[in-house]
């Protein structure tokens, strides 16, 4: 059983990039994920985060995470905000950051996390889409650390953005995919 | 049967869809909004051949409701919290009416404080409106209690409409895998709608819901009693069929691994995985615990519950909200009839209010509490579960205070 925790602010997609990363590896990998987003009172630029629960079994568990395997930041920004991303992480646990600033990482690297997987997914998701919605070039961080292969992420981005937006944003996760550095 | 990834609203609508409604009527409420959209777009989108009828309350979606199950077709419509509240008064003319209907309810609580968020509060201020409910604990089950629902309210035997409960967020917001039939699939299963007792034919015209006298006043109502127990044998030979068909069975009450347990955990809804997940965990441990999921509560299922809890020394019943004034929960008093001249030592949990999570942690200290009890190293115990210290400091006034 693998539990993954994202971290980023309303308007970036963490939500809907945990459900598509959640098809992924459920419908292009043969195991089983669950979603369980954390909805407050959100708002474009507020803090969110979702859960995600993914094992070989059906998954019984529906609960929040709270001893995340995996941790992905969408915002760097969050430690700001008062939001702890290193919460119950464990010796194990891995980061996914979206940030490409030496010290940030090196900062980020310093709560703990055995491993950090880094890249800038907002510029490359800027530069497929027009937008920074950051969410699809992050699902090739994912990939990046071995959570699912970058094929799934990308059937599974097309099944959900359909033709025309599913290959602009399949595109980004793939050259996000192969920028992701590690630390 | 092709495999999908829904979350709970999405597995709602499509099985809603698959049913063949001829009219939906749904007014928008968090957590439930995306099935009224949903079920918007497949009529708009030609997938789904329905009236969609706009209303402005969820008052009047449910009177469309009745007129529509009057006139003599299928017909749904889904809600959550305040909107089932606003419902109300229209819920038992639907059952008096015997419109046999399945609404899903994406269980919320009611204000206040305002909450948007996951307990069972609303559907247990409807419990007594005449209206089965069943309670799902993943979103595979949503799918399939709803095909079933339609199936078992339908049923001549008994005739009366059913909510299909689900929690707010954890499952209407969280995606799943399931598996899903063909419409030719559940056409077969369901069959198609006929109008059974009441309809609209000017050749044949008929009264109903006039006023009536004490006369016959109580013989209508438990001619709705009957069909209400009927409910609980036609919902087992429902979940029989269903299993036969489609290859997963549900049962209107689950025992696992109660035989030789010390401690059980009775509860509805979508914490049930987590119980599941923790009595492995524990059994892994050598603590000898077990879970009673329920699906059934209305018609409440007392004598398969006595069946399941009759020989277990120490029982927690879990309720997810916290009926004020109710000595216990609702969940408790229903368990506690049905064990009435038992020795089971039955006792009563309060948690997961207004959003807050029931994690593992919690589960496991329930049952840690139970089989305490049940060594004996402890009398009490802790019934609200997840209550913070302080409560009684949480926003207090503090300035210009009158005594």
């Amino acid at each position: 059983m693998l539990q993954l925790k994202f971290f980023g602010i309303g308007g970036q997609g963490v939500v809907t990039g945990a459900k598509v990363l959640s098809k992924a590896v459920s419908l292009y990998e043969d195991e089983y994920a669950v979603t369980i987003p954390s909805y407050g009172h959100e708002r474009r630029g507020a803090p969110v985060n979702t859960s995600m629960i993914v094992d070989k079994e059906p998954v019984l568990l529906n609960s929040f995470v709270y001893e995340p395997d995996v941790v992905i930041v969408f915002d760097p920004t969050l430690p700001q905000k008062n939001v702890n991303v290193a919460n119950g992480i464990h010796e194990e646990s891995i980061l996914i950051l979206n940030s490409e600033d030496p010290e940030v990482v090196k900062q980020y690297k310093d709560m703990g996390f055995k491993k950090v997987y880094y890249v800038d997914a907002t510029a490359i998701a800027y530069k497929y889409i027009g937008r920074a919605i950051p969410n699809s070039s992050m699902l090739g961080a994912i990939a990046k650390a071995d959570i699912c292969s970058i094929e799934s992420v990308q059937k599974a981005i097309a099944e959900t953005f359909g033709k025309k937006a599913g290959d602009k944003n399949a595109e980004s996760a793939r050259e996000t995919y192969e920028k992701t550095a590690e630390m | 049967m092709a495999k999908k990834m829904l979350d709970g609203n999405g597995a709602a609508a499509e099985a809603l869809r698959l049913t063949r409604p001829k009219v939906v009527a749904v007014y928008p409420i968090t957590p439930q909004s995306t099935i009224s959209e949903t079920m918007a777009e497949f009529v708009d989108f030609g997938k789904l051949d329905a009236e969609y009828i706009r209303v402005e309350s969820e008052h009047s979606a449910m009177s469309a409701c009745v007129a529509a199950g009057l006139a003599g077709v299928r017909t749904t419509t889904a809600t959550a919290s305040q909107g089932l509240a606003l419902m109300n008064e229209v819920l038992s003319m639907a059952s008096g009416l015997r419109i046999p209907m399945v609404m899903p309810v994406v269980n919320r609580g009611l204000a206040a404080p305002w909450t948007l968020q996951c307990e069972h509060g609303d559907a247990m201020n409807a419990r007594d409106t005449g209206w089965m409910q069943f309670y799902c604990q993943n979103v595979q089950e949503i799918f399939d209690m709803i095909l079933m629902g339609v199936k078992i309210a339908e049923d001549s035997r008994v005739l009366l409409p059913m909510m299909v409960c689900f929690d707010g967020f954890f499952l209407s917001h969280s995606m799943q895998k399931l598996e899903i039939p063909t419409q030719e699939e559940v056409d077969e299963f369901i069959g198609e709608y006929v109008a059974k007792n009441m309809y609209l034919d000017t050749e044949d015209p008929m009264f109903c819901c006039d006023l009536t006298g004490p006369e016959d006043f109580t013989e209508m109502r438990y001619q709705q009693k009957v069909g209400m127990d009927n409910a609980t044998v036609v919902a087992a030979e429902v979940m029989d069929e269903f299993a036969a068909k489609f290859g997963r069975k549900m049962t209107q009450v689950e025992s696992y691994l109660t035989e030789d347990a010390d401690a059980v955990l009775v509860a509805l809804g979508s914490m049930n995985g987590t119980i599941k997940y923790v009595v492995n965990k524990m059994r892994a441990e050598g603590k000898k615990v077990g879970m009673v999921k329920l699906t059934q509560f209305r018609p409440f299922p007392a004598a398969l519950v006595r069946e399941a809890l009759k020989d277990v020394p120490v029982v927690g019943v879990f309720d997810r909200s916290s009926c004020m004034g109710n000595y216990n929960g609702p969940l408790w008093n229903e368990t506690a009839g049905a064990l009435t001249r038992t020795n089971v030592d039955l006792r009563h949990f309060i948690g997961g209010l207004g959003g807050r999570d029931v994690p593992a942690v919690n589960v496991e200290r329930m049952f840690n509490e139970l089989l305490e009890i049940k060594a004996g190293t402890r009398t009490e115990n802790t019934e609200w579960i997840d209550l913070k210290e302080g409560a009684m400091e949480i926003r207090q006034v503090t300035k210009y205070v009158r005594d």
